[in-house]
């Protein structure tokens, strides 16, 4: 026995020996950190590198830093620039896109990239068919080259916002090494953008490094991205210095707590993500316009800001977001909580005490966070101070409830949408306008809605753009076939030697601006 | 070595888990009576520690965490009782005919048990919830699924031994009939070892009940329910918020462990194991 | 040896209808509900025609039996199939990518509770009848009954918020993760001398291997207790005792006595582990297999929450099964 136990001391000894050693040696290799790195941590994963199928936010964000689109977004805006076009034409009443092409477009292994590859990577979406080709699909009849450095599109008809859907991922050329004819979730060769992939683990770490072909070059070298498991985590890896910046997405309480810390910075702006409330009208009592009116009065936004978001959202008084052009908030003249008036109109609409208004309110866990219950929760608790209406919550798991929603059967459901591109389009046509807002399955259909917000897509003119979206939102207002409730705010948080990190609606943190102050 | 038995350590376990229960059972029962405000009612006190006013504190709607401890016992009792009595319904029948005919059905009935009962429980009834749609009525069905194998093993075992017991071929040479063999001869001797299985399963089915209710497969809010405001609280732990979490755990494992008690008890008085 | 063989190819084969059985079971339910796994990822978005057509790719058009037939000659096969959402990865891919994450966990939590269990069990039964005896049954019994998720928080509150010694979720520091070898992390560190992998794994793994440790302990240390109370009240240990033979020779005696059986019931017990990780892996945001059924169910991406029952169920089936053998190698009275 004891000649057993020493043996099994010394291999113990020997082994802490061999790790002291190991551990110097590992720490003398990497000392010298590359000045210029820095590192991102999320909670968020990659679902897939290839635009021909990747549809969520997170992914977006990655491809708009290792591709690029024809068209941007200048950063820490919502206006549209020429990226690796240089130029643009506008022919046929909009029907007809020319952009003419930078002319050292290369991709990160120094092929260069010419108007085929733009045609090639388009029409590859276009076979593959995958989750977000639709926004290829739906608006491009063909297109392509001219000539080595002309793309033409032939649109189906005019679409007023074609160049917002043109900086989108499905537009951006990718490299020849993609499958032509199927989709490549792990490919990391990329196209024409500030980086380059060089090392990808899934859910764990990503590394990217400046494209040495590219026409811009980032402020910093090389981006790591950490994947943590959950906000916690994240928010105490920042507070250790493990990561410089911690993104998409802290919790409300991990937020509050950052706030208060003076080692780092939160930046907040207000995000394109927007929270609203579906009324059905082809259920009854929903079908009361002056039931809907009343809900819209009783509803308390700030309320709902404060108690259920701790603040990191705010109050959103039309479908279109604060922040983007001919947003109006038409909510405003129902006011937040006001109990007087709902009262008064569901006197008119016949319900008092004694014969309470019922409504059945649907929510869903998980996919909007922890903090979806407590929404539910909290819009019951305003509804029934009126003291007439009696509040139902029901909830389904989200398949169901999305199916449910297309099936019309929810009475008042919770619902959020994140934009696909940067237009006031996105926020109305699929709610309002009847055939686009199917699977909304709230019935809602306005011959007037529909023909403003047709007229709405197919005109080039901003200012009368603008004027329509305004119309078309007061009788949003009129209507209430969905009650808007609040819009959500990106937070960033990073270290105090972090600079360059511009946020906008798009919710894209662009790598190439961000820059690290060695101290 | 002291051999010596302690007969008391079985009575007072028996005792001490029927104290837990009955207390736990007579809280939900008299619920509105106990709970000092209203378990839904949200108030400006928004996360306050324990005090006076709040004697388990206040959760992130203001709600007193003691009223809705007190009334979450009712979902959990509700959704374990039916769940393992119907499990008993299924199991308990299906083994006695099983064991005492046995040939081809024994066989697959055999199998399709013997299947379920060696997969995880709780991952099964996690499928089975989460597939059906978060209910009472479908938690019930997806606990009730898993321990069912649990009896009818335990019932067919018994059955095979006593099938071949002495007063059972007496018996059957007077010519009595196999059911009201089964009635008037087997299940009264199944009958304690079932109730052991009963209580053991209750315990087991009590911590199952409140992980399908912490994953969210159970209750929708604002349904008062420990594995689910265990759940609710999760979020404010790491900024150090306790109580929201403390509480309702520790509700769960008292009642299950009241049940383990009583069953402990219980399997060493009527299995007369050599303990 | 001969019998052995035919003994494993016979239960090797026990293990076809209990998959067939699960996967029925699992197949039809999934499609009682509405909702599919297009719709949960693109219902909002897309033009209903689209739909159809994303449908029509995946097969979810066809009638149910024919959907049914189609997989399962895919099963026989040995093919999962590709997840129905993201990327659309081969399911058997994503499994094994997580798969390591729950071994690993499922691995250190057995090695915690098969220690606590020994040794809380033996000291019950040497001192049978004794308060040290009761206060290990007391153990044994609360021990089973602490609610994981409640259990495991507030450790991470004791020991990850207010004394801020371990970390509270996630397998590794991000970066840290060591080259790709078997995927277990403490392993492949140590394989590939990473030891600052190493040190981060083994932190990030307290706290949930000793949360699911300790609660499945409970069940061991009565297994324990009531094998080695058997063994001592043999004769041989009666016959050791009367010829005054030393206690801690008896003691050890008894040990290796009772220690096969043990193993056999520790089999048993391995479905519970398993079904115990699910919580904990969801408690400590573990990336294994338990978080991957969770998140798919909710999107009900049919191929991969089917291919994670099959797989769970292959996995408890091969386990009891080599329990069966190590049973057989080492009492020599079984034979088959």
């Amino acid at each position: 026995m004891p000649d057993k136990r020493l043996s099994v001391l010394l291999l113990a000894l020997a082994l802490i020996l061999a790790g002291c050693a190991a551990e110097k040696k590992v720490s003398e290799k990497t000392t010298p950190k590359p000045s210029k790195e820095i590192v991102i941590g999320v909670t968020d994963k990659i679902t897939e590198l290839d635009p021909a199928n990747a549809y969520d936010f997170y992914t977006w964000e990655v491809l708009n830093n290792i591709m690029g689109g024809l068209m941007r977004y200048k950063p820490g805006t919502t206006q549209l620039e020429p990226y690796l076009a240089e130029s643009y034409e506008i022919k046929n009443n909009g029907t007809v896109y020319i952009f003419h092409l930078r002319k050292d477009l290369k991709f990160a292994d120094g092929t260069p990239c010419t108007a085929y590859d733009v045609v090639r990577s388009i029409k590859r979406v276009m076979k593959i068919q995958g989750d977000p080709s639709w926004l290829v699909t739906d608006f491009v009849k063909d297109v392509k080259a001219l000539d080595k450095y002309t793309v033409e599109f032939d649109l189906k008809k005019p679409v007023s916002y074609f160049l917002a859907l043109v900086a989108t991922p499905p537009y951006f050329p990718v490299s020849p090494k993609y499958d032509p004819d199927k989709i490549d979730p792990d490919q990391t060769a990329g196209g024409v953008g500030p980086y380059r992939i060089v090392k990808w683990v899934r859910d764990q770490e990503l590394i990217l490094e400046a494209n040495p072909y590219f026409f811009e070059k980032p402020k910093t070298d090389r981006i790591v991205i950490r994947f943590y498991k959950d906000a916690t985590t994240l928010r105490l890896a920042l507070q250790r210095g493990d990561v410089d910046i911690a993104w998409r997405t802290l919790s409300p309480v991990d937020i509050m707590t950052l706030k208060k810390d003076p080692n780092v910075k939160v930046y907040e702006v207000p995000g394109a993500f927007i929270r609203y409330l579906v009324l059905n009208l082809n259920m009854s009592p929903t079908n009361n316009k002056l039931v809907r009116q009343a809900i819209a009065y009783a509803i308390n936004r700030t309320d709902i800001a404060e108690r259920v978001y701790m603040g990191t959202v705010e109050p959103l008084y039309s479908l279109i977001p604060k922040g983007m052009w001919s947003h109006l908030d038409v909510f405003k003249k129902y006011g937040d909580g006001n109990i007087e008036k709902a009262r008064e109109l569901l006197k008119k609409a016949g319900y008092d005490e004694h014969h309470k208004l019922k409504l059945v309110l649907w929510w869903t866990p998980t996919h909007y966070g922890d903090t979806e219950k407590d929404l539910a929760q909290v819009i019951k608790e305003q509804l029934e101070k009126t003291g007439v209406i009696e509040v139902q919550l029901k909830s389904a798991e989200w398949s169901t409830f999305v199916d449910y929603e297309r099936k019309g059967v929810m009475m008042m459901s919770l619902l959020g949408w994140y934009p696909d591109y940067l237009d006031p389009d996105d926020y109305m046509t699929p709610f309002l306008k009847s055939g686009s807002n199917k699977w909304l399955g709230n019935g809602y259909s306005n011959p007037k809605m529909d023909e403003i917000l047709e007229k709405a897509a197919t005109t080039t003119d901003i200012k009368e753009r603008t004027k329509l979206y305004e119309e078309a939102q007061k009788i949003l207002a009129e209507d209430v076939p969905i009650i808007p409730l609040v819009q959500g705010k990106l937070f960033v948080v990073a270290k105090k030697n972090i600079k360059g990190i511009e946020l906008d609606p798009t919710m894209i943190l662009r790598y190439w601006t961000l820059e690290k102050i060695e101290q | 070595m002291n051999i010596v038995r302690l007969p008391e350590a079985r009575e007072w376990m028996i005792w001490a888990g029927i104290v837990i229960v009955a207390s736990i059972v007579f809280m939900a029962v008299f619920a509105p009576f106990i709970a000092p405000y209203d378990p839904t009612e949200m108030t400006n006190d928004i996360l306050k520690p324990p005090s006076l006013k709040h004697i388990m504190g206040t959760d992130n709607l203001g709600r007193d965490i003691f009223s809705r401890v007190v009334y979450g016992s009712r979902v959990v009792l509700e959704v374990v009782f039916s769940a393992t009595l119907f499990s008993m319904a299924i199991g308990v029948p299906l083994g006695l005919i099983s064991g005492y005919f046995g040939g081809k059905l024994d066989r697959v009935l055999s199998m399709v048990m013997d299947s379920i009962y060696a997969f995880p429980s709780l991952i099964l009834a996690i499928a089975i919830a989460a597939m059906l749609g978060p209910s009472v009525f479908n938690a019930i069905i997806a606990i009730a699924v898993v321990y069912v194998p649990t009896y009818y093993r335990m019932t067919r075992g018994q059955t095979l031994s006593l099938k071949s017991a002495l007063f059972v071929e007496a018996a059957k040479t007077i010519g009595a009939g196999d059911f009201r063999i089964i009635r008037k001869h087997i299940l009264p001797n199944v009958l304690p070892t079932i109730l052991v299985v009963f209580t053991l399963c209750v315990a087991d089915a009590i911590l199952t009940e409140a992980g399908l209710s912490f994953l969210g497969f159970i209750v929708s809010a604002p349904t008062p329910d420990w594995g689910f405001d265990l759940s609710a609280g999760r979020p404010y732990l790491p900024a150090g918020y306790w109580w929201l979490i403390t509480f309702p755990g520790l509700m769960v494992m008292l009642l299950a462990l009241g049940f383990a008690l009583i069953g402990e008890g219980l399997s060493e008085r009527y299995l007369r194991r050599e303990i | 040896m001969g019998s052995l063989k035919e003994y494993i190819i016979m239960r090797a084969l026990l293990v076809i209808p209990t998959v067939f059985i699960l996967l029925t079971l699992v197949f039809f339910i999934l499609r009682i509900l509405p909702g599919d796994p297009i719709v949960a990822m693109l219902g909002q978005k897309v033009p209903p025609e689209v739909l159809e057509k994303l449908r029509a790719e995946l097969g979810l058009n066809k009638p149910i039996w024919e959907q049914y037939i189609d997989y399962l000659s895919h099963v026989i096969r040995g093919d999962l199939g590709r997840s129905m959402i993201w990327g659309r990865r081969p399911v058997i891919e994503e499994i094994m990518d997580r798969f390591p994450a729950t071994l690993e966990l499922t691995i250190f939590s057995f090695a915690i509770s098969v220690f606590l269990g020994i040794t809380t069990g033996s000291i019950a039964a040497f001192r049978r009848g004794s308060k040290i005896d009761t206060g290990m049954r007391l153990y044994s019994i609360i021990a089973y009954t602490l609610f994981i998720p409640w259990f495991g928080m507030l450790l991470q509150m004791l020991f990850g918020v207010y004394l801020d010694l371990l970390p509270i979720g996630g397998r590794i520091d991000p970066g840290l993760e060591p080259p790709h070898i078997t995927g277990l992390y403490v392993l492949d560190s140590i394989l590939t001398m990473h030891w600052r992998s190493l040190e981060s794994a083994l932190a990030h793994l307290i706290l949930p291997s000793l949360t699911l440790g300790i609660v499945l302990s409970g069940a061991y240390t009565r297994l324990v207790r009531n094998n080695l109370i058997e063994v001592l009240n043999q004769d041989f240990i009666r016959a050791y005792r009367a010829r005054g033979v030393r206690n801690r020779k008896i003691a050890f005696h008894a040990m290796k006595n009772a220690f096969i059986p043990i193993i056999t019931l520790m089999g048993l017990q391995f479905a519970i582990l398993l079904a115990g990780a699910v919580l904990t892996e969801t408690t400590f945001s573990w990336p294994g297999i338990g978080t991957f059924l969770l998140e798919r169910i909710q999107y009900r991406d049919y191929t991969s929450v089917q291919g994670v029952i099959v797989f769970y169920a292959l996995f408890v089936a091969m386990i009891s099964l080599i329990v069966d053998v190590i049973y057989a190698l080492l009492d020599p009275r079984v034979r088959y």
